[in-house]
């Protein structure tokens, strides 16, 4: 087993941020972004901004659903379909 | 199609309507387009329902068949507004101009959902298209890169792209409201 975290720098860390964030790195890449985070406080602030800013863009723009009628009208059109049995 | 077809199919695609709605949205920039791509992609999935293979992902299934729909038939149909510029867009820039007066951002609290759509829509179309299905979506890159086939690298650069534009964006309509400084007028 080659692969065990690493000590990464700074821009390491930041172009692995969003990546990291998302939930995309493999175990051991986001441990040594956790690593880094925890003993750099620049990078851990702009770390959190980040994330805040991930989590207000998610908060502000899923409250839209599917209109009632157009739900309705669906399922008209498909499982409750007459012509269709 | 038989009474257990039918059962998967609502069981398995309707609960994403509410997502390909909201895809569907953005990508017309209207709400009557939105229903009719909507429903459009809805019945065309219904009609084809026999190729998909159950457990696989539904979702993306229904979003790729709704991209396919919007770019065959609408696309020419969105309104042309104002887009912003991307290329410029240098990495993390509004937390550096934040990070002494408000480092947590609290001033995006002061913004409301319109506000951030309308941002959103000013975004050229992959780079919308790229942050709606992951940031609105919450889909993996990998799955948002066999939607809107490309590679795995050309999702993560427009998302970045699009994160940082939107914030800037967003950060400029702030201080336009008042609702922060600009750093060099703040004390
Ligand atoms: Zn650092």
């Amino acid at each position: 087993m080659t692969d065990s975290p690493q000590a990464i720098d700074c821009q390491e860390a930041l172009e692995r941020l969003y990546d990291y964030l998302d939930g995309e790195l493999t175990a051991v890449r986001t441990e040594e972004v956790r690593e880094h985070l925890k003993s750099c406080a620049p990078c851990m602030a702009l770390s959190s901004f980040e994330s805040a800013f991930l989590r207000f863009l998610e908060a502000r723009t899923r409250a839209q659903s599917a209109p009632e009628e157009l739900k309705r009208r669906i399922l008209q059109n498909t499982v409750f379909d007459a012509r269709d049995r | 199609m038989s009474d257990a077809k039918k059962l998967s199919f609502e069981e398995e695609a309707l609960p994403h309507l509410d997502a390909v709605y909201r895809v569907a949205l953005r990508l017309s920039g209207n709400e009557a387009h939105a229903q009719d791509l909507a429903q459009e992609t809805m019945l065309k999935a219904y009609r084809s329902w026999s190729q998909y293979r159950e457990g696989t992902n539904a979702r993306a299934w229904l979003l790729t068949i709704l991209r396919n729909t919007f770019i065959n038939e609408y696309r020419r149909m969105r309104r042309a507004g104002p887009t912003v510029d991307v290329t410029e867009i240098e990495a993390f820039t509004v937390f550096h101009d934040v990070q002494d007066t408000d480092p947590e951002g609290t001033f995006f609290d002061q913004l409301v959902d319109e506000d951030v759509l309308r941002a959103i829509d000013t975004l050229p179309d992959e780079f919308r298209e790229t942050l709606m299905l992951s940031d609105i979506e919450g889909l993996p890159y990998a799955e948002i890169a066999s939607i809107t086939e490309v590679p795995v690298g050309t999702v993560k650069s427009r998302l970045f792209r699009a994160r940082q534009a939107l914030q800037k964006q967003l950060y400029d309509y702030a201080i336009e409201m008042g609702y922060i400084q600009k750093p060099e007028l703040a004390e």
